[in-house]
């Protein structure tokens, strides 16, 4: 897909976004309440304790991943729900018969939608969140430049399990059951909740099994320090490794998908 | 190559479609969990035909014949269950895009437009999306503004169009790039009179002008007796028909139509043997007879010795009143007056 047309669709995407406003500033303050929950869960927590680091945390580290983690997951904010409706009302036939790419296509529809949760979301937390909680980021300008990078590669990843998982429209009638389920594997073993770190022994195999860390966990740990540079470019490897993956899960998919499509009326 | 002047081939065409039934009722749903019964739905049942370069075909056939999904197997939305197609050249359910790029298509119970967008900047997405340079983009747009009337509209956003407003701006969204092949499904639905000639007129120009091969669905039989030199008839998924629409005309030509209008008061008319009704409106109706046994004038006499009628004519049939009699063929093969549709 020509960048231009890319970013015609991302602006689209967007445009459509500030139409909803109202369910926009809901988002601010409901992302808030999930930081400011968070902190205090922790500082609650670290307060039972005579040792002020667990698993490698202090807690002003803690407290740091607690708002990063939120704001990174705030700024990957994507309708993952697309595909299923555009086969539902059969929309997806207009899109079909147009020489796109349907995966870059879905792609900046998702870029358009978390930029401007970005904006509208996560910049007015984060900007909150440093006045109010004690928050210490290195100010590291390889540093920024890896997280960005690490950030994007975990974009990419959500947006090829949101795309694999909404083409599961393709087979199902219903796929609610299905992204309930993604819901909860992502939430919990991306490191949403509590940090990998703080994960039982007999869970880390499985976690390393899963991509979900990639996605959310290590951007963040990249950005509050906790990761040496020395090993930030294995991650980004690791990162690319699992687009590669994921890249052909969701292309398999789409090619047994298309003989699945059924598409209704007219 | 012998190729070149076949826009579209299509070779023992097959779509089915598995529906599941579920029972009625609780307990039929819960039956249902625990094993499915499906159904098979054979939408087109191996179908065969060969469209030259720049011709104008009409396909048609009752509601759930099977044009649709025809037109969505050759526009690579939909993947055959078996056999296959070829548009320009090009396999539409394996190379899905490179196809695309070259065709048209109006689905007119859907859009190619973005509902919040205003139109023009629709159709200039479109132009980024199809790769047109601006210099072609805007000597095409300005036949089609012209053609379609579309002036007035290019910048009102699309929900806000009436039906018809936004099938002309379908229409022309479909040509912004000038398809060689263009697939029209349905997309005079919702028009008035006047926009629908002003469609034809254009369609019919482009087919002529700039050689478009154009394949239409459509319910309104104006369409295919004036735009539509080559006839599909679709029954079921099979083909009942495929020749020339004058051909056709001239087969069916001898079947005469009495057209005849009664008085109010005997516009209830008892079944006459060897005469089918073939179309009723209020106390007008169209007949056709057995005329292997009657003489014409037999058939007038006996209907004027009983009715009292106000008017009547002598028709040659309609391209309507033929794919009507072989639409209802197979209802009415039974009865015997019928017979000589079956030929
Ligand atoms: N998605 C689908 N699932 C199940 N059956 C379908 C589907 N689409 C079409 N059909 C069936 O296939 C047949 C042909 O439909 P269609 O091609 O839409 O007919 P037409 O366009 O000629 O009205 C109908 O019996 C219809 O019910
Ligand atoms: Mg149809």
């Amino acid at each position: 897909m020509k960048p231009e047309l890319f970013f015609k669709f991302v602006s689209i995407s967007f445009q459509k976004q500030v139409t909803y406003r109202f369910d926009c500033f809901v988002g601010i303050v409901n992302g808030f309440l999930y930081v400011f929950i968070f902190t205090s869960l922790w500082k609650a927590l670290y307060s039972q304790f005579d040792t002020t680091v667990h698993n490698g945390f202090t807690l002003t580290a803690i407290v740091t991943y607690a708002v990063l983690v939120m704001a990174v997951r705030i700024s990957f904010t994507m309708d993952d729900s697309i595909i299923y409706r555009k086969v539902m009302d059969g929309s997806i036939a207009m899109e079909l018969v147009r020489p796109t790419s349907f995966f870059f296509m879905n792609l900046a529809e998702n870029v358009g939608h978390s930029l401007f949760h970005t904006m509208a979301r996560t910049f007015p937390i984060v900007i909150i969140s440093l006045f109010l909680f004690d928050i210490s980021i290195p100010f590291e300008p390889v540093r920024l430049l890896a997280f960005l990078f690490s950030f994007f590669a975990g974009y990419i990843l959500i947006s090829m399990l949101n795309f694999a998982a909404g083409l599961l429209a393709f087979w199902f009638v219903e796929i609610f059951p299905f992204m309930l389920f993604k819901y909860a594997l992502f939430t919990f073993f991306s490191g949403g909740i509590v940090p990998i770190d703080f994960f039982p022994e007999f869970l880390k195999p499985v976690v390393n099994f899963l991509p979900f860390q990639y996605m959310l966990y290590f951007p963040t740990v990249i950005l509050t320090g906790r990761v040496p540079l020395a090993e930030v470019h294995s991650i980004i490897i690791s990162q690319l490794m699992w687009i590669l993956i994921m890249g052909v899960i969701c292309s398999l998919m789409w090619g047994a998908g298309k003989k699945k499509l059924v598409i209704q009326g007219g | 190559m012998q190729h070149d002047n076949i826009a579209i081939e299509v070779t023992d065409l097959r779509k089915e479609f598995k529906v599941s039934l579920s029972g009625k009722g609780f307990l039929g749903k819960l039956q249902a969990l625990f094993h499915r019964s499906n159904k098979v739905i054979t939408a087109v049942n191996d179908i065969d035909f060969k469209i030259r370069r720049g011709e104008f075909v009409g396909y048609v056939g009752e509601n759930g014949a099977g044009k649709s999904t025809t037109i969505k197997m050759l526009t690579g939305i939909l993947v055959p269950t078996s056999g296959t197609a070829a548009v320009n050249g090009i396999v539409p359910y394996k190379d899905r895009k490179k196809n695309a790029a070259k065709i048209g298509v109006v689905f007119g119970q859907r859009t190619q437009l973005w509902w919040d967008l205003p139109v023009r900047e629709s159709f200039d997405l479109l132009r980024v999306i199809f790769r047109v340079s601006r210099s072609d983009f805007d000597r095409q747009m300005e036949k089609l503004e012209k053609a379609l009337g579309l002036r007035p509209l290019l910048e009102m956003p699309v929900r806000k169009l009436s039906l018809g407003q936004r099938m002309r701006c379908d229409i022309a969204a479909a040509l912004i790039h000038n398809p060689p092949v263009l697939f029209l499904d349905e997309p005079t639905i919702g028009l008035d009179v006047l926009a629908k000639q002003s469609v034809r007129n254009f369609l019919s120009e482009i087919n002529r002008t700039v050689g478009t091969t154009i394949i239409l669905t459509t319910h309104d039989m104006n369409d295919i007796e004036q735009l539509c030199k080559r006839l599909i008839i679709l029954e079921e998924g099979k083909i009942m028909f495929d020749g020339e629409t004058e051909l056709l005309k001239q087969k069916f030509i001898h079947e005469k139509v009495i057209e005849v209008e009664f008085y109010e008061n005997d516009c209830v008319m008892q079944e006459i043997s060897g005469v089918t009704v073939v179309r009723e409106q209020g106390c007008k109706k169209w007949l056709t007879f057995d005329k292997d046994n009657f003489g014409i004038g037999d058939v007038i006499g006996t209907i004027a010795s009983q009715y009292k009628i106000k008017d009547i004519s002598v028709k040659e049939p309609s391209v309507e009143s033929i794919i009507r009699n072989i639409y209802d063929n197979r209802i009415k093969l039974s009865t015997p007056s019928n017979k000589s549709f079956t030929k």
